[in-house]
């Protein structure tokens, strides 16, 4: 029986098939940045009880799009931290004393996820930055207008702590109320953009967001879409690979 | 995705005979003839005139069932479409072992018997139909609907389309959503989910009339590549506003 079958016209398939995309050309896993060892690369401090380094020595123009400015001083998430680390721009060091953190204990301190950053945000984090992206934690300002006190005191010290631990109880806070949903909003991400600044960026482009295990239900996104306004992406990555998705609701219109 | 149409002069015709009017006329013509469907345990089958055929063809119900027979025409519905025909346009009657189903319910009834899923599927499939989108089965694409914005001889289909419900297990776990994705995506697609609302597993089931406490919610899913949509340098220093809109989907 000889049916019309429109879609299947070798027109269309040959069509189809220029429209094809396949990223298998992609090499799975991170890209590989170049490594550089400079000498005197910068140079960051461990702060246990913040879970946070703070930037002692700032090298290089990778500290316009990396870490945040609080009365002035630089600190960094362990994210950003492990991968300076990574690609040997940043030398961590312990809170005690002036010896290199190693990335055996970084990438420990990644995998225990007290840092507000597990494993499979971090291999995100990584792969977007080795494409150019511009990453912030979400609900974290890059900086905050306080008045600058040039001579750093104890005083700073404990008012930048203070501060942090209401930067640090904010984040967890807004981690703890995404408890009612398994997905949350992870990374601010922006375009490459050589013009950012920190005192003025912009909306993101999207809001980077995992769902853990499974796709985020219809629920979780509704919830997520009314307390995020930038665009939602949803990331998923295994063994390296890196999908991102966004699921958006529509009104497909009326046709005459 | 913009449509892709066919050939040129393909959109003119698609502006100068839309969807809804050849569906009027096709309403008109099989109610004149009281056209009656039978009923089979997956399909309807519908005997009609020879330009009622055309018609149907250029609305896309059914399937042209070819046969030796010159003065009628052997049309195959869908439980869909032919209640789609029935109870939406009211312009065929369905009959089951020789016998014509006076109520619509027993039609309903019996559809739903041999497909448990059925409400769903046709309150999203006549949602899309009611908004003028002409609707084929997706099977050969893993979904269950392709949409179309006119018959399919003029544009090639916009959107792969999946049915779910609060009940349903589809698209659970993530190699079901990336498997629909590149599916779609590698057939130039966009995958649309249809979330069918409403309850159903109660007696209300039972009557055609619950679709109409059943909402229905679009959603389409997209793939991003962040290779391709970087942008090397923004000329100018103000604050630069960019939004996902802007960025290529797949």
């Amino acid at each position: 029986m000889e049916e019309k079958d429109w879609e299947g016209s070798p027109l269309s398939e040959k069509e189809a098939g220029l429209l094809c995309y396949d990223d298998e050309e992609y090499q799975f896993g991170a890209p590989v940045p170049k490594l550089q060892f400079r000498v005197g690369s910068s140079k960051a401090r461990w702060i246990a009880e913040l879970g946070m380094a703070e930037v002692e020595v700032r090298r290089g123009k990778l500290w316009t799009t990396t870490g945040i400015i609080r009365t002035g001083k630089t600190f960094c998430f362990i994210e950003e931290a492990v991968y300076l680390s990574e690609i040997g721009e940043l030398q961590l060091l312990g809170d005690e004393d002036d010896v290199v953190i190693s990335l055996k204990d970084l990438y420990r301190e990644i995998a225990e996820g007290k840092c507000g950053c597990c494993w499979e945000n971090y291999e995100v984090y990584r792969y977007l930055k080795g494409l150019g992206y511009i990453l912030g934690r979400h609900g974290v300002p890059w900086t905050t207008n306080d008045v600058v006190n040039t001579t750093p005191s104890d005083e700073d010290e404990s008012l930048c702590a203070g501060e942090f631990s209401q930067d640090k109880d904010s984040i967890t806070k807004l981690l703890s109320d995404m408890q009612i949903c398994d997905a949350r909003p992870v990374f601010d991400v922006y375009l490459p953009n050589s013009h950012f600044k920190k005192s003025s960026p912009g909306e993101p482009s999207f809001v980077a967001c995992f769902s853990g295990d499974s796709p985020p239900s219809k629920e979780e996104i509704e919830v997520l879409q009314k307390r995020v306004a930038s665009p939602l992406m949803f990331c998923h990555i295994v063994e390296g690979r890196a999908s991102f998705f966004s699921f958006n609701s529509i009104d497909l219109l009326v046709l005459p | 995705m913009a449509p892709r149409w066919k050939w040129k002069g393909a959109e003119g015709k698609a502006l100068a005979e839309p969807i809804s009017k050849s569906v009027s006329e096709l309403q008109l013509s099989l109610a004149e003839t009281e056209s009656s469907g039978t009923l089979s345990s997956s399909n309807v089958l519908l005997a009609v005139e020879p330009e009622q055929a055309e018609l149907l063809d250029r609305c896309c119900f059914g399937r042209l069932v070819l046969s030796a027979e010159k003065v009628k025409k052997w049309i195959q519905l869908s439980f869909e479409e032919a209640f789609f025909l029935h109870y939406n346009l009211k312009c065929i009657k369905i009959s089951l072992q020789g016998r014509c189903l006076e109520n619509e319910v027993d039609t309903w009834l019996y559809m739903k018997s041999k497909r448990p899923n059925f409400p769903m599927f046709f309150k999203a499939y006549s949602h899309l139909r009611s908004k003028n989108w002409v609707l084929r089965s997706g099977l050969q694409y893993g979904v269950d609907f392709v949409a179309y914005r006119h018959h399919p001889s003029l544009v090639h289909s916009e959107y792969s389309v999946l049915v779910q419900s609060g009940d349903s297990d589809r698209l659970r776990v993530w190699s079901d959503i990336h498997c629909a994705v590149r599916l779609s995506g590698s057939v130039a697609k966009t995958l649309l989910t249809l979330y069918v609302n409403g309850n159903f597993k109660g007696e209300d089931l039972n009557l055609p009339v619950c679709l109409e406490n059943f909402t229905v919610e679009e959603q389409t899913i997209s793939r991003w590549s962040p290779e391709l949509n970087r942008e090397d340098e923004f000329t100018n220093s103000k604050q630069n506003v960019t939004n996902v809109s802007n960025l290529k989907t797949l």
